[in-house]
């Protein structure tokens, strides 16, 4: 067979096989995303077509109190969650990867449970435990503050209560990338460390948390993304509220898109979102890499 | 200040139910090259990481100058280990990885570059100080290792099978300048192998393991003229010893004539101190540098493969028995492929064994 004609049929093999896949990208995703771009320049209801308005929603937009609100919570949220989550997740790992054999196995599992939770159900364990009037966890806050809270609807409880709830949901898989993380470091270092003279302390700052860097580095990265998307968890436990102290931004483009008819200006919204994820996602992992390579 | 390097007093390890070391006693004076010598799974390693400290002491005493270490720390024993992966910590720099002791030990700069920099220097790796382990070839990175354990200054070095990650022609180098690094330093090391051959070049004293007990130790020539067993017999020289099966038929004052069994009209008249009545079998153990063709009466070997090595060859077949025979030959291009060749050892040279394997002298 000559050449031309087996890259031929290479080309056309290659091109079966990834045909279904871009067939769905282009008619779920991409032609999605640029309606979404198209919309946000338009005065355009939910369904049916609007007038072309230009930036008029980005002006709005800069102008509307509740989405600086929504960004100041949205961002809260990520510094309540973010880093306490991976240093937790790193806590956990750390302490399972000593256990052995069938014991780390059974208690790993039982750390990544919640992660297989639908939100739905997590949400509502945690409604029933911190329930006002007979949640298992009030007489704990009681013993703390010296009175019952309805979490939920105070102001100051509210964002640290669902953080709270988010990361025991969502801690089983991130350390799970610990434990693999943990897993890649060589014993031998460890070894070597020991004969060095390095004590506990010192193997762990010098050997494991730069080598495990680039691991921990994923998991801030995962976790700014997927927490500056906070929406599910917000919706079933308090609605946005008490007084907007738990709106975020993803909670403002559901209202404007499908309880306001608004689809231009929610998809303004979800622009902006998307382009605040990508610049500070970016902007972190450029961060985290320079740190890294610092040590 | 006595001259022992580091003493072993009955030293025992097992993993939960498996015996992996079975009492080793032995003595390494100051300054020696010791290795440990035997087939995987003989325990060697597992007595290295013993001394190291990297595994604990089931039962027995590890000593090292004076000290008795058995239960003291790693760091604490005077111990540094070049291990068979090199273990470099991939993040540092060459620097970083050979003054990583001295950091955690809060040394002044200037004294933790001093260092550095004399071990860089004796290892020609002055250039590669500002490299990454990831940067480095095979050699260097196992220089770097060594480096670290000199900046330490230890008093004694342990180095566990640090020359198998690296191609034959490396090795070769790689070992002589440890032999080197012996003399410049003169600081007792013990090093692990499984190869007969880094043990032979190597060592002031070797250590033959196998089945958790030391099967004999000596110089290595030592071990080589005069075996105390049919393992260590087999073990230490290249290609190994062969063996047959024999058995007395007669005794005179001093001397025996065994007849072998797999060619009963050949037999040899062996000097030997032992009396064995006739009858006894036991086993006769020839290297293959004592086999000599002959042209008239001998073991008759069917050739089937020649190894050439150009210098030497090593003849490979069969006795009509059908025991394998390797003899060596000077030179090449014997064209002894597919012949019968009729060969005979120096009687001087013949090992004899007992059928379980001990040395009758």
């Amino acid at each position: 067979m000559s050449t031309a004609k087996r890259r031929r049929r290479e080309l056309r093999n290659a091109a079966l096989m990834v045909g279904p896949f871009v067939l769905i990208l282009l008619i779920f995703f991409l032609y999605p995303t640029y309606k979404v771009i198209a919309l946000s320049f338009t005065d355009a209801p939910l369904i049916g077509e609007g007038e072309w308005i230009g930036l008029a929603n980005y002006a709005k937009l800069l102008n509307d109190k509740l989405f600086y609100t929504s960004i100041w919570n949205n961002f809260y949220f990520v510094l309540l969650t973010v880093i306490p989550t991976t240093v937790i997740a790193l806590l956990i790992a750390l302490a399972v990867s000593k256990l052995k054999g069938r014991m780390q196995a059974l208690i790993l599992t039982l750390f990544f449970l919640p992660y297989v939770l639908p939100v739905s159900v997590v949400t509502l364990i945690w409604a029933w435990m911190l329930d006002f009037q007979f949640g298992i966890l009030q007489p704990l806050i009681e013993a703390v503050t010296g009175k019952s809270v309805p979490v939920f609807k105070n102001p100051h409880w509210v964002m640290p209560m669902i953080a709270v709830v988010t990361i025991w949901w969502t801690n089983g898989f991130n350390v799970l990338l610990m434990i693999a993380g943990l897993r890649n470091i060589p014993t031998d270092l460890y070894e070597a460390a020991a004969l060095d003279g390095a004590t506990a302390w010192q193997r762990f700052w010098r050997v494991t948390w730069p080598l495990l860097w680039p691991v921990t580095a994923l998991v801030l990265t995962l976790q700014l993304i997927l927490q500056l998307k906070l929406f599910d968890q917000v919706y079933l436990l308090s609605k946005g509220g008490p007084f907007n102290s738990s709106y975020v931004v993803l909670m403002q483009m559901y209202r404007e898109a499908f309880q306001l008819n608004n689809g231009g200006y929610a998809s303004a919204i979800a622009m902006v979102l998307f382009l605040i994820i990508v610049i500070v996602s970016v902007l972190q992992f450029q961060l985290l890499r320079i740190g890294g390579r610092r040590k | 200040m006595s001259d022992t390097g580091v003493q072993l007093k009955d030293v025992k390890k097992s993993f939960s139910v498996v015996d992996v070391i079975r009492g080793v006693d032995m003595e390494i004076k100051r300054g020696q090259f010791a290795v440990f010598v035997g087939p995987s799974g003989c325990g060697k390693s597992t007595l290295l990481r013993m001394i190291a400290g990297l595994e604990d002491t089931s039962a027995g005493k590890i000593l090292i100058g004076d000290r008795d270490v058995t239960d003291v720390d790693p760091a604490d024993r005077g111990v540094a280990m070049v291990f068979q992966s090199y273990a470099l910590y991939p993040h540092l720099s060459v620097f970083e990885n050979m003054a990583f002791s001295l950091r955690l030990a809060k040394r002044p700069k200037a004294e933790v570059k001093e260092k550095v920099h004399e071990a860089a220097q004796v290892l020609q790796l002055t250039e590669q100080l500002d490299k990454k382990p990831a940067q480095l070839s095979g050699g260097q990175r196992q220089r770097v290792a060594i480096g670290r354990a000199i900046v330490r200054a230890p008093e004694v070095f342990l180095f566990d099978e640090p020359l198998s990650n690296l191609d034959a022609e490396l090795r070769v180098q790689m070992r002589l300048e440890l032999a080197r690094l012996h003399l410049k330093l003169g600081a007792t090391m013990i090093y692990v192998t499984h190869d007969q051959v880094e043990a032979m070049t190597l060592a002031d004293v070797i250590f033959v393991l196998q089945g958790g007990y030391v099967q004999q130790s000596g110089a290595p020539l030592d071990l080589y003229e005069d075996p105390s067993n049919r393992f260590v017999a087999g073990f230490i020289g290249s290609p190994s010893m062969n063996f047959f099966n024999a058995t007395v038929v007669a005794r005179a004052d001093g001397r025996l004539t065994a007849r072998l069994d797999g060619q009963p009209d050949q037999s040899f008249d062996i000097a030997m101190t032992t009396a064995l009545e006739p009858g006894t079998p036991v086993t006769l153990g020839i290297r293959p540098e004592h086999l000599v063709v002959s042209e008239g009466e001998g073991m008759r070997v069917t050739v089937d493969v020649a190894e050439e090595l150009g210098g030497v060859s090593y003849q490979h077949g069969t006795l009509e028995g059908g025991e394998a025979v390797i003899f060596q030959q000077i030179g090449a291009r014997h064209g002894m492929h597919g012949t019968v060749q009729t060969i005979l050892p120096q009687t001087d040279r013949i090992f004899v064994f007992s059928r379980e394997g001990d040395r009758i002298r």
